[in-house]
């Protein structure tokens, strides 16, 4: 038996308080978000949370302007790849930056997004 | 393993069908039949693709229900779902099977219906293949995964809009001489560069469309394929799949699962990337095509959409790439998708292509994407 390893719902549940978390293994030291079951480097199940600054860049992006039904109404939104600084990366929503501002290489902090049982994963502006 | 050849095929029109996707392809599949001059009796098993019969046609267990519609209920069948590889996975399986001598006869194929939709629900279904808890609630698209890797490749090697529009300028061009496509009329690139942004950079003539159709392939053991005309032979059929979640590949401008499936088939069939003479591969999306050239091992990883763009692979050129018209002008029924590439390089390597024909060609590839580029599907052919 290992220590539980952090599961999406506890993974957004502390993503609602404005905390991102990654999980590193006990084992090698390999950095991973979100958690998984083993870890992808040396396949241990040893991982302990670790706790996330927030702040990565854009490394792509795009905007979508033919949605899903459900994100319809939000059209034209931007999604971006976000290499985080603990060398991590995450696909996110982009809000509160001008669509025409999202660019490669851009700073960008998280923020959940959503509300009641739907958080999500978002990224605004640095400043 | 036993060789295994390819000795019938059928492929629908593609484009707007009245018919269920059990029914094109059942019709694919009487053709493919028919071509392979065999009795449906001889038929051992139904390997089949079909993706999003469940949200479309509210139909699943499509297997049996496709081998029902054509008329031989009784054969052991799986549907297999890797997204728009499908039909690719489910032919890799049925080569394993009679090259390890379980069966000798094998119809292989897959169909998929969506027109009977709207736009805004295939756009939903589709962006099923991707993670449903991390990345669809972002309301990321198809176009949209495409589109991420797009500027990660325009951002690591320069690659422009125009060298996009010129693969969709190119295989519009090879689609005007398919009688099966779904568009058969040709584009410019000041169409294209003009047509609207689905997902930037990514515009309305970057991406294939949504189609209906089915299509089908005949397998069978070397004993079996000496008996008729003109067999195909499988030199390599290889599997590779890749983290689901954009944030863990490690470089959004390579597509890993093509250049491990790639390896393994060339390693397979003892060739590599020059002995290649035809090409279909799996341009869902312009930007995809130019990725797939360059983890083929057909040109350098960042030379692809110059190759595209001076006519390296233009019927004629070095290395034709979708003859038929690829996914962006034959049209893309995502489970029949697998299927009908190898139904086009079997006609190539028979020499039957007619205007579309790649002059003496003898080995032949076909690759097959699904989804997210977590699956890749790559499998090789010769004649004798
Ligand atoms: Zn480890």
């Amino acid at each position: 038996m290992t220590e539980p390893v952090i599961t999406a719902r506890a993974f957004f549940e502390r993503a609602r308080a404005g905390q991102l978390t990654a999980v590193r293994c006990g084992s090698c030291g390999e950095l991973a978000i979100p958690p998984r079951e083993l870890c992808p480097a040396c396949h241990a199940r040893a991982w302990q949370p670790v706790p996330l600054v927030g702040e990565g860049t854009i490394t792509s992006f795009t905007v979508i302007r033919v949605a899903p039904r459900a994100h319809a109404a939000d059209a034209p939104y931007a999604i971006a790849v976000v290499k985080l600084q603990e060398g991590v990366s995450i696909l996110g929503r982009i809000v509160d930056i001008p669509l025409d501002k999202v660019a490669v290489g851009l700073p960008v902090r998280f923020r959940p997004l959503g509300a009641q049982d739907q958080t999500s994963i978002g990224f605004g502006p640095l400043g | 393993m036993r060789r295994v050849a390819v000795i019938g095929v059928g492929v629908t029109k593609f484009g707007l069908h009245d018919r269920t996707s059990a029914e094109l392809f059942a019709d694919a599949a009487g053709d493919a039949l028919t071509d392979a001059g065999i009795a449906a009796s001889a038929v051992q098993a139904l390997y089949y693709g079909n993706v999003v019969g469940g949200e479309t046609e509210h139909q699943l267990h499509t297997g049996p229900q496709a081998a029902s519609v054509l008329g031989i209920p009784s054969v052991p069948t799986t549907r297999f779902e890797t997204a728009c590889a499908s039909s690719h996975a489910a032919f890799r399986h049925a080569v394993m099977e009679i090259g390890a001598g379980v069966s000798d006869v094998i119809l292989v194929g897959g169909a998929e219906r969506v027109l009977n939709v709207s736009t805004a629900e295939s756009t939903e279904y589709f962006a099923y293949a991707s993670d449903a808890v991390w990345e669809q609630p972002l309301g990321l698209t198809f176009p949209g995964v495409f589109a991420l890797i797009a500027r990660a490749h325009m951002e690591k090697y320069g690659t422009t809009e125009a060298q996009m529009a010129a693969v969709a300028v190119k295989n519009h061009r090879h689609g005007a001489l398919n009688p099966k496509a779904q568009f058969q009329k040709q584009i410019t690139i000041d169409q294209v560069l003009r047509s609207a942004y689905v997902a930037d950079p990514l515009k309305l003539l970057d991406c294939c469309p949504f189609s209906d159709g089915g299509a089908a392939v005949v397998l069978a053991s070397e004993e079996v394929a000496r008996r008729h005309r003109k067999p195909v032979w499988v030199l390599a059929s290889a599997a590779a799949s890749d983290w689901m979640l954009l944030g863990d590949k490690r470089d959004l401008a390579r597509v890993p699962a093509t250049e491990r499936a790639a390896a393994a088939a060339y390693r397979q069939a003892g060739l590599g990337p020059t002995d290649v003479d035809v090409v279909e591969l799996h341009d869902c999306f312009t930007i995809a095509e130019i990725v797939a050239t360059e983890g083929l091992g057909l040109f350098e990883p960042g030379a692809g959409g110059r190759a595209a763009e001076t006519g390296l692979t233009s019927l004629g050129g070095e290395v034709p790439v979708n003859p038929s018209g690829g996914l962006k002008a034959k049209g893309h029924p995502i489970g029949a998708t697998g299927a009908a590439q190898i139904a086009e390089i079997v006609t190539q390597l028979r020499g039957e292509a007619g205007p579309r024909q790649v002059d003496g060609a003898r080995t032949g590839l076909t690759h097959t994407l699904g989804g997210n580029t977590a699956t890749v599907l790559v499998s090789l052919f010769g004649r004798d």
